[in-house]
């Protein structure tokens, strides 16, 4: 480490403008749990450090009439701990709950999760399966972009992740999430699926987004899968049928790859495990 | 250099320490507080944990700079005139302390689970634990002796 400067800011303005000032020399820090490791690494060498997991403009969770937003230095325990992130949500508390450890997660803060870039990061999935949109800003202005699109066009240099934002869902919607993890707590994830699907008066899926980790360089959505189950009841032989319409996008995605007949086999609890929690949700029972 | 006050264990601290510093170089070789262990220093071990405005965090994690401001705990500031903390005496009596390298930040683990809540379950008290390794006991001892220090506590 050859840090010259630290910032506990005080505001989002004087972030931007030393962003802005700066660019590459400077480096954001929130919860600390990956950047810290890789300055300690020396993988990253920053001249400047500026904190933001003090600025209460980056943090909590606000709801207003048509979204929810959660501002990015929001920690992985205040998620949790929010009344806001639950029932129809639950996939979101699940992911977060299921974050490195309860130090980590004291510490560790959503908009880390978006930024790291990490293909295990366990929020993004279901953040992904709910159409979040994060709002980035720099000196030059503030930019939308859906987290599905944010992979192929990450934050910058002078960029500042402000927050990621979703529709509340309706009464009709259910996020789910499973993870697969060589152990319970402190394991990266291996495999991670989440769902975001709308029941119409028939118990037919009517409107479904799915979201993977660890199955690409970075987390997606499941199109293949998506236009399965799209139109169908969450029958016993539909639930087969959509875990042989994701191992088809594997086997094209994951190709010579030495993980691939293992998550080929893994995938199968994994997708029966959020597709069985949104339909106990439907049926009126709390899988959880 | 970067001025920063910082109180540990109710004691004020007002110290100028190297940007580089994480928050367990300013306790160790600031502080000379060497109950706080460094195991991986990677947020993987817990060794290093201390409780940072009630809540336990990784201090292998945490840049020195970001604690200007914060009340710590580390296991020097858990005893009571001379006597040891409920959970430090339970841990003690339970046996699950065998090497004794995970135990500083195993026991503020504990510490901050019980200030927060004074009856855990089995698997709350797990949980509470899951971010400190050891690899001596395989963690039965540490829920005999949390259990322990829950009475202790509850007694005073």
């Amino acid at each position: 480490m050859d840090i010259k400067k630290v910032y506990n800011s005080k505001s989002v303005e004087e972030v931007i403008d030393i962003l802005g000032e700066y660019g590459e020399k400077a480096k954001v820090i929130a919860g600390g749990t990956d950047i810290v490791i890789a300055l300690n690494n020396n993988a990253i060498e920053p001249e400047l450090l500026i904190d933001i997991s003090k600025l209460e403009e980056l943090k909590g969770i606000k709801v207003d009439k048509e979204f929810i937003t959660i501002g990015s230095a929001t920690t992985f325990t205040e998620i949790v701990e929010s009344e806001i992130i639950d029932n129809n949500l639950y996939g979101l508390h699940k992911a977060c709950k299921m974050v490195g450890s309860p130090q980590i997660r004291n510490k560790g803060t959503i908009g880390g999760n978006i930024a790291n870039g990490s293909p295990a990061a366990d929020s993004v999935p279901p953040l992904i399966a709910l159409g979040g949109i994060v709002t980035l800003k720099s000196i030059e202005g503030t930019r939308e972009v859906l987290l599905e699109d944010y992979y192929y066009n990450p934050i910058k240099e002078k960029e500042l992740l402000l927050n990621i934002k979703f529709e509340r869902p309706k009464d009709n919607q259910i996020l789910t999430f499973a993870k697969l993890g060589l152990r319970k707590a402190l394991a990266i994830s291996r495999l991670t699926l989440s769902s975001f699907i709308e029941f119409d008066d028939n118990n037919t899926i009517s409107f479904i987004r799915v979201a993977s980790g660890a199955l690409a360089k970075f987390p997606m959505r499941e199109k293949e899968l998506e236009d399965y189950l799209l139109g169908k009841i969450l029958e016993k032989e539909i639930i087969e049928g959509a875990i042989e319409a994701l191992r088809n996008s594997m086997d094209e995605r994951l190709k010579g790859r030495s993980t691939l007949p293992y998550k080929r086999i893994a995938i199968s609890t994994i997708l029966r495990e959020i597709l069985e929690e949104a339909l106990a949700f439907e049926e009126g029972v709390k899988a959880w | 250099m970067v001025d920063i006050s910082i109180t540990v264990n109710d004691k004020l601290y007002k110290i100028s320490i190297n940007e580089n510093m994480r928050l367990i170089d300013v306790l160790r070789d600031e502080l000379g507080l060497i109950g706080t262990k460094e195991g991986c220093g990677e947020g993987e071990c817990g060794a290093c944990t201390v409780i940072m405005d009630g809540e336990i965090v990784n201090s292998c994690l945490v840049m020195g700079f970001q604690a200007d401001g914060s009340s710590i705990v580390t296991i020097e500031g858990l005893e009571r005139e001379g006597d040891l903390h409920p959970v430090q005496r339970a841990y003690i009596e339970a046996g699950a302390v065998q090497c004794g390298f995970c135990i500083p930040g195993m026991v503020l683990s504990t510490k901050a689970l019980l200030d927060k809540n004074p009856n855990p379950s089995d698997e709350e008290i797990r949980e509470g634990i899951s971010g400190n390794l050891c690899r001596c006991t395989g963690y039965n001892k540490m829920l005999e002796a949390t259990k322990k220090a829950m009475e202790y506590i509850k007694g005073e």
